[in-house]
């Protein structure tokens, strides 16, 4: 076996360990290095793995995207303890967003198509309204998990642009179905926000 | 020992602190959030870790280990407990990796196995000669960063074999290639990372000397 031949059988034998190989390393310090080498990097792999931490973000969108799907079910003590800073007002948040969930799928079920523009505009100040507890729910993740901070910050800004966006399609058309369910989802998918949030604050 | 495929979980915590993962697992079936972010917890590292090597790419791998949960919830109620867990979402994220080579079409397996090989990939006679030698032991992000550097289907062939355990008949039937295709793969995969550690190592000689 020369040193080609020995390169050309390590992919079969990875160690060096057959007899002809074994004879030509004896007789070869340059083959003996390499397989030394490639030995060592075979070691060193190991250490690789499992190495890495993903980031927070990564189990925030899987959350969120559990909770969309209904895998989540929400679980909550019977008797929640307050913290002394919030107070029942701790609850304040997530039933505003359900009420004002409750309060659009109401007017958008019950309304005749050809008052809708008229309640479509006055839904903006609700959604507007609504954007005064982001800041509520803002403070609640810095408080209880501010490494989630930025995550719920971006998530609230795609959340709200959603709104504004499927908003403006249903005042420009009043009757087109598809824009109402994309408002409706984009409300449920705060609401949604709103409710993981205080999940997370419950002891 | 090098952990095998069927040791994918985190370091485990002292027993009693924590919840059994067969009692997470029947948990996260009945749509328990805690016990999908127990099993989660668990997990991460060995999943993330796997797409970041076989994907050289933060972003994507992040992305993928998302991917690879969210199916791994998604089909829970399924999972009857005949195979590991671990073993399950391991198999379940390289899948979801290769999947997502090959949108991009990436070569899963290279190209130029199925020739009888290219100049230079042909064994060179003048190695070990007048090159810098890997002795003692190899700094964990120095290979890191050369794994990252290889051409898709041989990281992707190391990653499987020399970082996670997989055996070549295993990855053969993964990657949809022959047995032989694997070893030789691997084989070229492990040449190439040595020519860059050593390169790696020659410069850092060579900065140090002009310094």
């Amino acid at each position: 076996m020369n040193c080609v031949e020995l390169q050309q059988s390590l992919a079969e034998v990875e160690d060096g360990s057959s007899l002809e190989q074994r004879a030509h390393l004896r007789a070869c310090p340059a083959c003996s290095a390499l397989v030394n080498e490639l030995n060592l990097i075979v070691a060193a792999a190991g250490e690789l793995q499992a190495a890495e931490e993903p980031s927070p973000r990564v189990w925030n969108s899987i959350e969120f995207a559990l909770r969309q799907e209904g895998l989540i079910r929400p679980q909550r003590p019977l008797v929640p303890s307050f913290s002394a800073r919030w107070g029942a007002a701790r609850w304040l948040v997530p039933m505003a967003a359900m009420l004002l969930l409750a309060l659009g799928i109401y007017v958008r079920r019950e309304s005749l198509p050809n008052q809708m523009a008229q309640q479509a505009s006055v839904a903006v100040p609700a959604a507007n309204s609504s954007d005064l507890n982001d800041a509520d729910l803002m403070q609640e993740v810095v408080d209880n998990e501010p490494a989630m901070k930025t995550q719920y910050a971006e998530n609230l800004r795609q959340v709200n642009e959603s709104i504004r966006d499927a908003q403006g399609v249903v005042d420009e058309s009043p009757n087109d179905e598809d824009a109402r369910r994309s408002l409706m989802d984009a409300y449920q998918q705060k609401s949604m926000l709103f409710q993981m949030a205080m999940d997370r604050s419950l002891p | 020992m090098r952990p095998g495929i069927g040791d994918l979980t985190e370091p485990r915590q002292p027993k009693g602190t924590e919840p059994s993962e067969a009692e997470l697992i029947e948990r996260a079936k009945l749509g328990d959030a805690e016990a999908f972010q127990g099993l989660y917890d668990k997990h991460k590292r060995r999943v993330y870790s796997l797409c970041l090597r076989m994907t050289a790419n933060t972003a994507e791998a992040e992305d993928l280990a998302q991917e690879a949960f969210l199916q791994l919830y998604r089909k829970i109620a399924t999972f009857r407990g005949e195979s590991a867990f671990s073993t399950w979402l391991h198999r379940l994220s390289v899948n979801v990796v290769l999947m997502h080579l090959r949108k991009k079409s990436l070569p899963v397996v290279s190209l130029e196995e199925t020739t009888q090989g290219t100049e230079e990939d042909s064994p060179k006679r003048d190695f070990g000669a007048d090159d810098v030698a890997l002795a003692g032991s190899i700094d964990r992000m120095q290979l890191q960063r050369a794994v990252e550097s290889l051409p898709p289907g041989y990281r992707m062939i190391f990653v499987l074999h020399d970082i996670e355990g997989y055996e070549h008949n295993e990855i053969a039937k993964i990657a949809g290639c022959s047995i032989g295709n694997s070893k030789s793969q691997l084989h070229k995969a492990r040449m190439k990372l040595r020519d860059l550690l050593k390169m790696n190592r020659a410069e850092e000689a060579g900065k140090t000397r002009a310094g």
